[in-house]
């Protein structure tokens, strides 16, 4: 009973923290507002008795994304950026309407349709007969899904590289390497007066 | 005294339309940004609860590299975001239309 009680309560804190996001002016408050949600997510995570993802999230989401977005926001310095109006005003309408249906048939899809599974579902008993959560993941991680796993850091690596060439300064053609026509070098002791 | 079923997936299609309804609402796009992270922890709350019902630890994995991939797309959407903000001078996405046909 309490199991459900908090997951009623966290739950309805993300969705506020979610709604404070898309509707807050301020980027920092909605930027605040999403690691309040990825932190109710966690608790979640805590509730369904997935603890290393519990922690995996807080440090992932709350700790790595969270600094990065500080850090652009910081670093772009947007105090004098103003939301302008939408081009498209009947965007805003259509959206008004339309996500709550969407929303809707979600929840009556979701309600009507009866979910079967062979197995009782995780219980903290269980875990503790598989060596715990974190064990459990790491062998079925390392048993099954190796490849995957391989192919994740890839990834990375393809997105780093992709980062810092996309973020880095295109040279101006003021910092080029100078040059001179052949017998018209400066000599040395007219570069040193120019430094 | 588990939680149901249903409660994961009512949660998470919740956060996922309140993502996209931020991705069609805000003009911003730090804010879109925001949503698009909001979106893939809906699908995580889905993954993690399926994998509760099923007893299969598999769904928890697969939450594991949506993490990695969502790290790698902050990290190529901040970069555009920099490069975009550095020629432009805006994040207006409405402005962005040169490739418009």
């Amino acid at each position: 009973m309490v199991e459900k009680i908090l997951f009623i309560v966290f739950g309805a804190l993300a969705i506020v923290g979610a709604l404070a996001t898309i509707t807050r002016k301020n980027i920092f408050h909605g930027l605040i507002s999403l690691i309040f949600t990825f932190i109710n997510v966690a608790l979640i995570y805590l509730l369904t008795q997935a603890y290393f993802l519990a922690v995996a999230q807080i440090l992932v989401y709350a700790g790595a994304i969270f600094v990065l977005f500080t850090f652009v926001v910081m670093f772009l310095n947007l105090s004098e950026f103003r939301e302008m109006e939408q081009y498209y005003p009947w965007q805003k309408y259509l959206v008004v309407i339309l996500t709550p249906l969407a929303l809707a048939e979600f929840i009556a899809v979701v309600v009507s349709a009866t979910w079967l599974s062979t197995r009782q579902g995780i219980t903290p008993e269980l875990l503790e007969s598989m060596g715990g959560n974190t064990w459990g993941m790491g062998v079925t991680l390392f048993e099954n899904m190796l490849l995957p796993f391989e192919v994740a850091s890839l990834i990375l690596v393809a997105a780093m590289i992709g980062a810092v060439i996309m973020a880095r300064k295109e040279k101006s053609p003021s910092v080029a390497i100078r040059t001179w026509v052949s017998g018209e070098e400066p000599q040395p002791d007219a570069l040193e007066q120019e430094v | 005294m588990t939680i149901p079923i249903e409660w994961y997936l009512i949660l998470s299609s919740a956060l996922f339309i309140i993502g996209a309804a931020g991705v069609l609402l805000r003009r911003n796009l730090f804010i879109i940004l925001f949503s698009i992270e909001l979106m893939m922890n809906a699908v995580n709350i889905n993954l993690v609860g399926f994998s509760r019902f099923h007893e299969n630890l598999t769904g928890q994995n697969f939450v594991l590299f949506t993490m990695a991939v969502a790290a790698a797309e902050a990290a190529v959407g901040l970069a555009i975001v920099t490069a975009l903000y550095r020629n432009k001078n805006t994040l207006m996405i409405d402005l962005f239309n040169t490739m418009k046909g």
